[in-house]
């Protein structure tokens, strides 16, 4: 055994010989990756409520949202998107047949294992079922999500408002867009990389539309 | 005029050619051991996951004459060859889609066994053909932005190469010139792309001893 110690490091060296592809040649932006229920008709929805802010998942144990002018430029990007996929905005959550929440993965601190799908939902202060209403068999994910998260992701959900509300009644996800990547020093490129990132969420997702 | 310039150059040439392959070599007539230190480029050919030539590669090689002509040894090469994939949205599957740029990895380290028949062991210029085999570990990888996927996988490995150690002064070392092909088994799959299979071609350029 002693003798294969030498012969591991040396294979161990020249593995370490591997060249990296260039990464200046990326191009930055957000990686942006999308899932929807195949079942869903989307047309069969006319409203959405969506809050005028942005849930932030840090270090804390506490609800903390994210409610200044980037953020709203970055509602706004969402706003402008549903809009012209035919969906009305509404103020009255009751009224609405979708919901839409948006969260912002500041850092993983809270988190000792945050490997499975969903890990987000047992963070502290997270967009609760019972914000949205009465769904007390909690969230229902129809698809199978497959990524992890890291610093500065971007993850929204659209919810189906108008589905069954009961004790044992679950709350259906219909669309997950997650939007990630390395951050720059600048707020407003960020906001920037945010924005384009909403863009393509809804660009590769033809079928979010009522029309 | 101009025929007979031109067929005395040939003979020139020829029996320059000739001289050089007869020459005696002081460094090789008792040696019974080669090894040679290559820098490499290398040519993907089969696989389109990464496929663009490039030149960050490395060859080791060392072997023991059974024969006056033929040794056995051994050998190990590892190289990498990238590609860029310009932004496009993949399809994950049937509802989840993917929109991003990616950066392609193939590294490639086959070692094993190598044969080798050298021809004019005598002279300035020792050509030979050889045949490697063994095992192959290759990585395929893909970056994309702050993220990673990769799939490690091992195939069996075999490259006929044609190439020629040249001793144009009294002490080693030399130098190694060489052409390869080579095949390997190798199966792997990165997000939608996969890869069944790896050939390459390729030089070599290094040091003979």
């Amino acid at each position: 055994m002693k003798k294969l110690i030498p012969l591991l490091l040396a294979i161990f060296a020249l593995t370490s010989c591997e060249k990296d592809a260039d990464a200046d040649k990326l191009d930055n932006k957000f990686v942006v990756y999308t899932n929807y229920d195949k079942s869903a008709d989307f047309k069969q929805f006319n409203t959405y409520y969506l809050p005028d802010s942005i849930l932030i998942i840090g270090d804390k144990d506490k609800q903390e949202y994210w409610v200044d002018t980037n953020a709203q430029k970055i509602i706004d990007t969402y706003v402008f998107n549903m809009d012209n996929r035919g969906y009305s905005r509404v103020t009255n959550k009751e009224e609405a047949d979708l919901g839409l929440q948006i969260s912002y993965v500041k850092n993983t601190y809270v988190y000792t294992d945050y490997g499975y799908p969903e890990w987000w939902w047992g963070y502290p202060g997270y967009w609760d079922v019972p914000y949205w209403g009465n769904w007390g068999g909690g969230w229902y994910y129809p698809y199978v999500v497959n990524y992890s998260f890291s610093t500065g992701s971007f993850v929204t959900e659209l919810l189906n408002l108008d589905a069954v509300q009961g004790q044992t009644e679950k709350l259906p996800v219909l669309w997950t867009a997650y939007m990630s990547g390395m951050l720059s020093s600048s707020t407003d490129v960020n906001v920037q990389l945010a924005t384009q990132a909403v863009a393509q969420a809804f660009s590769q997702s033809t079928y979010l539309t009522n029309k | 005029m101009k025929t007979t310039r031109h067929i005395s150059f040939k003979a020139l040439a020829i029996v320059a050619i000739l001289t050089a392959f007869t020459l005696p070599s002081r460094a090789q007539t008792s040696d019974t051991f080669y090894s040679n230190i290559d820098w490499q480029f290398n040519f993907p050919i089969s696989n389109s996951f990464a496929n663009k030539a490039s030149g960050w590669g490395m060859n080791f090689e060392g072997g023991y004459y059974l024969t006056e002509n033929f040794a056995i040894g051994g050998f190990l090469t590892y190289h990498s060859n990238h590609k860029y994939i310009p932004r496009q949205t993949i399809s994950m599957g049937d509802n989840s889609s993917l929109n991003t740029d990616q950066q392609h990895t193939v590294f490639q380290m086959p070692f094993g066994i190598a044969g080798r028949y050298t021809f004019n062991r005598e002279g300035m210029f020792q050509p030979y053909v050889a045949l490697k085999t063994g095992p192959q570990y290759a990585r395929l990888k893909t970056d994309f932005n702050a993220f990673q996927n990769d799939d490690n996988t091992w195939g069996f490995y075999i490259s006929p190469e044609i190439g020629m150690n040249i001793f144009p002064w009294v002490y080693r070392p030399g130098i190694h010139v060489a052409a390869y092909y080579s095949y390997a088994t190798n199966k792997g799959s990165v997000l939608t792309y996969d890869v069944d299979g790896m050939s390459n071609f390729g030089l070599r350029l290094g040091i003979a001893f």
